[in-house]
């Protein structure tokens, strides 16, 4: 039977319990179950869609989909195109906005 | 006062989950939009043109009468390959008067049983009525109506729709 290529190698458990969690991981685990991650996803999404910022990723999509044709377009296509114009596209206040309330929260989680 | 190593690292933090939030977002919006390409949701120009083309085509041909191979040329086939009689044959019952009526002769009958008819005429509210004589009796110039007996305003003649047509039958009724 041929393994699969793209599949990782099955984590051994030994070496797995001298690793730590790094510090990220450990703030995104305590922005999940605050629930916080969730609030910030809503108010980004809320923000981008006023400013404009989701029309404008939609057109986008719209102008690529009619290009390659309907039938033939991925989801992975989508994301690369509008990847790069939507990171560099974002409005500073909703940046700024989004980067206080992280900041706020980072010191109320004090890692 | 924090440290300036803190605030770097919180700055640095800070936009590394911003950047977690903002892909997710993109994968999001990447989604939806792959979804209403797929499901042709999006009124597309370029799609429509060709969707309009492709239905003149079909109507041509549907209207071609050498299609119809049958003897009754009358009839029109359909996309199921059915055909229709011209005229519509369910029966039903009229929610005005309560009669008993063929689905194609529905339109006259009710044209009959609301509006133009003389035995309609007598139902018509007392409000129509009334407004209809307003309208008559204040008009200063009878002017020309292409339709109306101008010496009757009583009498609802050929060609005016239903009760509303009335008030505009001596074509006295200005614009505000």
């Amino acid at each position: 039977m041929r393994p699969s290529v793209n599949r990782p190698p099955t984590p051994d458990a030994r070496l797995d319990r001298e690793k730590e969690p790094s510090v990220l991981e450990i703030i995104n685990i305590k922005l999940i179950e605050s629930g916080e991650k969730e609030r910030l996803m809503e108010l980004l999404r809320e923000r981008l869609i006023e400013c404009g910022w989701k029309d404008e990723m939609k057109a986008l999509c719209r102008a690529f989909v009619k290009k390659k044709g309907r039938n033939n377009v991925t989801v992975d296509d989508l994301v690369h195109v509008i990847m790069p114009k939507g990171r560099a596209s974002i409005p500073d206040s909703v940046k700024a906005e989004l980067l206080q309330r992280i900041r706020t929260f980072l010191v109320s989680a004090a890692v | 006062m924090s440290a300036p190593n803190e605030d770097t690292m919180s700055s640095q933090l800070s936009s590394h989950f911003f950047g977690d939030l903002l892909d997710s977002i993109i994968v999001d919006v990447a989604s939806e939009c792959h979804r209403i390409a797929r499901l042709g949701l999006d009124r597309n120009l370029e799609e429509e043109e060709e969707e309009l083309r492709l239905s003149a085509q079909a109507r041509v041909r549907v209207a071609d009468p050498s299609n119809s191979g049958e003897a009754n040329s009358k009839y029109v086939v359909d996309i199921f390959g059915q055909s229709h009689p011209a005229i519509a044959s369910e029966i039903f019952e009229c929610m005005n008067c309560g009669r008993s009526i063929m689905a194609g002769r529905f339109a006259p009958h009710l044209e009959k049983c609301m509006g133009k008819g003389r035995k309609a005429r007598l139902k018509a509210t007392r409000s129509s009525t009334a407004a209809q004589n307003r309208y008559s009796r204040g008009s200063p110039v009878s002017s020309y109506s292409p339709y109306s007996n101008s010496t009757s305003t009583s009498r609802l003649s050929n060609g005016t729709p239903g009760v509303g047509g009335e008030e505009y039958s001596n074509g006295t009724l200005e614009e505000p």
